[in-house]
């Protein structure tokens, strides 16, 4: 399937979409863990599956190591969102959230997974009612795909089901703290068309 | 007559559902939670869910609940993280571990047609079937990790594990100066029990010995098969008088008692080589053929013995052989 | 006179969206700005009675813009328009010295609400 790429207009209105987005899932976060959260710029990009690995290399950087949580979306748009943390940090976090009188092993496995479906939750429901598509979405439950290991190691361009994606690739850190993670939201093959129609919309309505 | 199709699917589906409003108290509950709960809805309907169940973590899932209000977002959580939150009964059969029904939740925001959620919709599915297979599995892992170290015929650590470990354990030497030895004994005239006993008797003799010497090591040595019938003893913090007292009690050991196979009392005895890591050694390799080189030592002497390097100032202690 | 007004935003499609949202009786004279650099350019260059500053911006943020600003006298309304609202970042531009903290997508009721407290209409 080829595909045509969107026009400047498309990515800056997606970009404006994101950040707005982006904005709800830090204020989200900030108000669990009560502490300033830095946002960067959305990077909005269309990849093909055999460069997948390399572009998310680039995106998020050939960090040491990662564990990565994965979750699945289902609406008018349908894909999935991962969430890289890096090793730096997660001790921080369980001070953040109150978690110091617990430390049962799963206790920061649990801690990954639900900051993982706050972020992914909020910017979803965030791009999605913006696009006007929000009122029926549905999410997977998180799950961890990788622990400590290599980017490089987590996406497999044959083993994806897809010829093209839209990557949205966004990054949030802590002031003062060690911590940051990545998000990645990937919407492969009909939701590239199905967004630049949204998107139209939203550009007419300007 | 109308009949409400949804309604009858989402009461006898076989998946827990149930709903709570702000204030915690249920108002929607199914015939799985009725069952397995041993209430009636009209018993727990309109109540506060922390009263009727005390057993719930409460903090926990209040916050857990509270949240999916605020942030208006689905919540999950999963068996393999807390194994379940209702104290339910499960009909299958214990494998170890599965006390109570394994469960993953969903907690969905639910909103009467306005902007703010007004209640949360929890499914409860029963997970104890993936629980078990999958702590199946991990027993099988860790026992497959274990038998790729382990020697098949004497149980002990095998030759791979054996240059994982001495390999470690010289950089540890190399780093922080620590001392480390190394035994290296061989079964004496082996070829010739195995050639008039036979191979299973062979065999029964390095089971045997592998065990004897086994109970005679301390805890942080490292025991293992390195050959046919050759045997390896890595001894951390160890110096090389400090192996030799370990290497003669463990040859006195040995040669003490035959191997007993059916009718047949074997005499067995071994040779012994030790080596101490030294600055001119520069890997675990030469260690070993520093080790190799005194064993050999002992062969000439005539076997069941323990020989020092020929470098070494003193000379070994040497014991007629038997 | 008109009203010099400066609209602050990386994103062409937000400038466009704010501008829109100006109240239609106003007489002003639109200047935008993509980034922090260009922003203090327009500025000093007196075409920002009134500032509607985006925070995340590439080269130059929202917050160096202000602090520019606060140092060179602060001769500006400046309304922070964001999509970063939480409450930690609302406090810190009000203490730069934004007149008012406003989320995206912005409504004119908002703008004649926040202006008016400050005798724009």
């Amino acid at each position: 399937m080829t595909f045509v790429p969107y026009s400047s207009d498309h990515v800056d209105a997606l970009q404006e979409i994101v950040n707005v987005a982006m904005g709800r899932a830090a204020a989200a976060l900030a108000g669990v863990l009560g502490t300033f959260v830095r946002l960067s710029v959305p990077r909005i990009r269309i990849v093909a599956a055999a460069d997948a690995g390399r572009a998310v290399r680039v995106l998020v950087g050939e960090h040491a190591k990662i564990t990565a949580v994965r979750q699945s979306f289902h609406s008018d748009l349908a894909g999935e969102a991962l969430v890289l943390f890096g090793e730096d940090g997660c001790t921080d976090l369980a001070d953040l959230m109150g978690y110091d009188d617990c430390d049962e092993p799963g206790m920061q496995t649990e801690l990954l997974l639900d900051l993982s479906n706050l972020l992914v939750g909020a910017c979803l429901c965030g791009v999605l009612e913006q696009v006007e598509s929000g009122s029926n979405v549905s999410f997977s439950a998180p799950s961890i795909i990788a622990e400590r290991a290599y980017v490089h190691a987590l996406v497999r361009p044959d083993a994806l089901s897809w010829t093209h994606s839209l990557v949205v690739e966004l990054n949030f850190s802590l002031e003062h703290r060690d911590f940051s993670c990545h998000l990645l939201i990937l919407m492969p093959e009909e939701a590239i068309e199905r967004m630049r129609a949204l998107l139209d919309r939203v550009l007419a309505a300007v | 007559m109308s009949y409400d199709l949804f309604a009858f699917i989402v009461d006898r589906v076989d998946v827990g559902i149930f709903a709570v409003d702000r204030s915690m108290r249920v108002i929607l509950w199914n015939r799985f939670m009725e069952i397995h709960s041993a209430r009636d809805a009209d018993q727990v309907l309109g109540k506060n869910l922390f009263e009727c169940f005390p057993e719930l973590p409460r903090r926990w899932l209040e916050k857990k609940i509270h949240g999916v209000f605020t942030l208006k977002n689905f919540a999950f959580t999963s068996w393999e993280q807390r194994p379940h939150l209702f104290r339910f009964k499960h009909n299958r059969p214990i494998t170890g571990g599965a006390d109570f029904m394994y469960q993953s939740c969903t907690f969905m925001p639910v909103k009467y047609g306005g902007d703010d959620v007004e209640a949360v919709c929890v499914t409860l599915f029963d997970a104890t079937d993936t629980g078990i297979y999958r702590k199946r599995l991990d027993r099988a892992m860790a026992s497959l990790k274990e038998s790729v170290n382990r020697d098949g015929l004497t149980g002990i650590f095998n030759r791979r594990c054996l240059e994982s470990e001495l390999s470690k354990e010289f950089d540890r030497c190399r780093r922080y100066g620590s001392p480390l030895s190394l035994i290296l004994f061989d079964l004496d005239d082996f070829k010739r029990i195995n050639d008039t006993h036979g191979h299973l008797a062979g065999d029964e003799v390095l089971r045997v010995i592998a065990q004897r010497v086994a109970k005679n090591v301390r805890s942080m040595d490292i025991f293992g098969r390195y050959g046919g019938e050759e045997f390896v003893v890595i001894l951390p913090a160890t110096d090389l008088d400090g192996a030799e007292a370990a290497a003669e009690k463990l040859r006195s050991i040995v040669a003490a008692t035959p191997v007993t196979f059916g009718e047949q009392r074997l005499a067995v005895s071994a040779s012994f080589g030790i080596a101490e890591a030294a600055p001119d050694l520069t890997s675990y390799e030469a260690l070993l053929d520093r080790a190799d080189s005194a064993l050999y030592l002992c062969k000439s002497k005539g076997r069941n013995c323990v020989m020092r390097p020929a470098a070494a100032a003193t000379p070994a202690a040497e014991l007629a052989a038997v | 006179m008109s009203l010099p007004v400066l609209v602050v935003d990386d994103s062409a499609i937000a400038r466009k969206m704010l501008i829109k949202a100006l109240p239609a009786d106003w007489d002003v004279e639109v200047t935008q700005a993509g980034n922090g650099v260009e922003a203090l350019a327009a500025y000093r260059a007196g075409k920002a009675s009134v500032m509607f500053l985006d925070l995340t911006m590439p080269e130059m943020n929202g917050y160096e813009v202000l602090e520019a600003i606060q140092r060179e006298d602060m001769n500006s309304l400046v309304v922070v328009v964001s999509a970063d609202i939480q409450p930690l970042a609302q406090q810190r531009v009000k203490a730069l010295g934004a007149i008012a903290f406003v989320k995206k997508p912005v409504s004119t009721e908002q703008i004649r609400e926040v202006l008016g407290q400050y005798g724009v209409r």
